[in-house]
């Protein structure tokens, strides 16, 4: 994943605004507080709301 | 920004992104030179151009600054502004990210300078997109160009604006007057430090097909040109021949506003 610790710094969870990490084994960005995963093609996150996966609930 | 026309702007420009690449009336121009001059950007400034579209103003910036974070709504749009940026070649700080403009996925305080230029009159909620911006550019340094098709005060020449802009692009929602763009930018806590107004002559036809127009709705487009009144022929400059559209001219507005956190009173 071409992703940057500085351009991580620089990427935000479009709903709550808060950070987002890095899940390398499925390529996405999560937002654990939103319980959303955003998906990276060709090295560009999709950071739009209606595009992120809903995480399923845990526990 | 309502699912369903975010989704009808996404299928214009996927459809379309190559055209707005490779026009050459994107690339440079007196509105991005001004832009420059009033921005003074350093090689300490981080820079988000929104709906970057071909990547034209991206590019244009980046050498004069440390990195820009480029971000449109349009996946297809983001891969031609990548591939035409790399082919242009010599920069190397500028990053895609496909982001809504009216939520921006950004931390407050997270850029130093703003542009969006040619975009807003795409947004369904400019103030909203506006209170974005301002959240996302840092405190006493943050300042943004903006700069988009000026709305004339007339309001039978602004009401033939608005009307031949959606005939040739239905994700046109709405271009503003300078009076309502410096009271929408002041209202999001900006303090609008300059305007400034360019002329840009568009081909009638390149500019109509650009936005996918067809055989049939480009004869109807050129027709409502032709049977506009004298005064909409005048404020734009319409040159015809023969029947045929040639040429417009409409104006770009370009408002340059700074964050400097003033109390309202």
């Amino acid at each position: 994943m071409n992703i940057s610790k500085e351009l991580l710094d620089i990427l935000a969870c479009p709903q709550c605004k808060q950070p987002i990490e890095p899940d390398l084994d499925n390529q996405e960005l999560v937002c654990k507080q939103c319980g959303l995963a955003f998906p990276i093609r060709d090295d560009i996150p999709v950071m739009l709301i209606d595009e992120a996966r809903k995480l399923s609930q845990q526990g | 920004m309502p699912k369903d026309f975010k989704n009808k702007v996404r299928e214009q420009f996927s459809r379309t992104a190559e055209g707005y690449v490779r026009d050459s009336g994107f690339s440079g121009g007196p509105d991005l030179e001004k832009a420059l001059e009033l921005l003074k950007p350093t090689t300490d400034d981080l820079v988000l151009d929104i709906a970057c579209g071909g990547g034209h103003t991206a590019l244009f910036f980046a050498p004069h600054v440390r990195s820009v974070v480029a971000s449109d709504l349009t996946m297809q749009m983001l891969k031609k502004a990548q591939e035409y940026i790399s082919e242009e070649g010599g920069v190397e700080n500028v990053t895609f990210r496909e982001a809504d403009a009216e939520d921006l996925p950004f931390p407050a305080g997270a850029f130093t300078m703003l542009t969006c230029r040619i975009a807003p009159h795409h947004f369904t909620d400019v103030p909203r997109a506006l209170r974005e911006f301002h959240r996302v550019l840092r405190r006493h340094v943050g300042r943004m160009a903006i700069i988009d098709t000026l709305l004339p005060e007339d309001p039978e020449i602004a009401d033939f604006y608005q009307s031949m802009e959606m005939m040739r692009d239905p994700t046109h929602v709405q271009a503003h007057t300078e009076k309502e763009w410096i009271e929408m930018v002041t209202d999001a806590n900006f303090t609008v430090q300059e305007t400034a107004i360019f002329s840009k002559t568009h081909e009638f036809g390149p500019w109509a097909r650009r936005a996918g127009l067809d055989g049939n709705r480009l004869a109807e487009l050129n027709q409502y040109f032709i049977d506009a009144p004298m005064k909409v022929h005048d404020y734009f400059e319409i040159e015809t021949f023969a029947g045929e559209v040639e040429s417009y001219t409409d104006r770009k507005l370009l408002i340059f506003a700074t964050r400097d956190d003033k109390k309202a009173n």
